[in-house]
């Protein structure tokens, strides 16, 4: 996913990812522009299933980083938790 | 011998006197590789296969700590923890010189919002594996391959380019589809928005956090050709979405 963010920004479109921290050492090796890094296990980038608050929350956070200019890579700041809405 | 048989929880066709042998000759290291597409097969830990003999031990060791504190408590959260951690150290633990990472770049390719995202048309491009029902991608012309057979035939995948699958974001979730061979997708299966948030982004328009969200969302299976991900696909998914009228940003979930 880290070359189509790059061409996507080539093609001078700002962008942003959610990596999950198994992965959170690609954006900054692949120079990519914003990454969100959510404390989660594989297969669960958002949140666990059914937790549509977290998932919704993770969302907002990694748009909210289109705000930056920079390259901005930060961490979600919440750890995993099995919740239900 | 009967009621033996049946406390070792045997069936009919076995008996003491021949128990199932075990293979005398697998090494530690053939273990820990079984995890990755071999007999025990799992794609949560599959990064078993890199990790070394000792700290396979470890995490043996804290896991089945975890397991028994667990029976207990009746709370998981010490086993997820552990895993968790073990799947970040298998995954970043051993990467070495970040020179010999094979995509390394030293640029940052980067553009700033053209307006307040309160105005931005978002885009969702997710490498989960999702397409609708009926519009199967049919990898390597297969249609409706399995989960099963996606997994086994992971080095196939990893040789080719991906295809891109549209999915409009107003879809039943029922006719919802997803297959990937790298990467576990139990939750996804449960709940699409775990990697596939069309809902939640749906919502953040409507509550005007965002302008619009593109009609359609976009999804294909990450464990495909690097290479020609980069030098061919990437690029062509570039200009179509910058020519479709509906994109100021975008929004990717690498899975």
């Amino acid at each position: 996913m880290g070359h189509v963010q790059r061409a996507i920004e080539e093609a001078g479109i700002p962008t942003v990812s959610v990596y999950i921290r198994s992965f959170g050492h690609i954006p900054e090796l692949m120079g990519l522009s914003r990454s969100l890094i959510t404390r989660h296990p594989m297969g669960r980038p958002l949140g666990a299933p059914g937790d549509g608050k977290r998932q919704r929350s993770v969302v907002e956070a990694a748009l909210a980083l289109l705000e930056s200019p920079t390259q901005t890579i930060v961490e979600f700041d919440e750890t995993y938790r099995i919740e239900s809405d | 011998m009967e009621a033996t048989g049946l406390a070792l929880g045997m069936t009919d066709n076995e008996s003491v006197d021949d128990p199932p042998e075990p293979d005398p000759t697998e090494t530690i290291e053939e273990l820990r590789r079984s995890f990755w597409y071999g007999s025990r097969s799992n794609l949560s830990f599959k990064f078993l296969k890199d990790l070394p003999d000792a700290e396979f031990g470890d995490f043996l060791d804290e896991l089945l700590t975890e397991v028994a504190a667990t029976i207990d408590s009746g709370d998981p959260t010490g086993v997820i923890d552990t895993a968790y951690r073990w799947q970040i150290q298998g995954y970043t633990g051993h990467l070495g010189d970040p020179n010999d990472f094979p995509h390394r770049f030293d640029d940052v390719p980067i553009n700033p919002l053209p307006k307040p995202l309160s105005e931005c048309r978002v885009t969702l491009l997710t490498s989960s594996g999702h397409f609708v029902e009926g519009d199967d991608p049919k990898p390597f012309g297969i249609e409706s391959m399995t989960q099963a057979e996606a997994e086994a035939r992971i080095g196939d995948f990893l040789k080719e380019a991906p295809s891109l699958s549209s999915i409009p974001v107003d879809v039943d979730p029922a006719q919802l589809r997803v297959r990937h061979g790298g990467y576990p997708t139990d939750a996804v299966r449960s709940d699409h928005q775990v990697g596939l948030p069309i809902g939640h982004l749906a919502d953040l328009a409507a509550d005007g956090v965002i302008g619009a969200l593109n009609p359609t969302a976009y999804s294909f299976v990450g464990a495909a050709s690097q290479v020609r991900l980069k030098r061919q696909v990437a690029p062509e998914w570039a200009d179509r979405l910058r020519n479709d009228g509906e994109t100021d940003v975008v929004l990717l979930v690498p899975l």
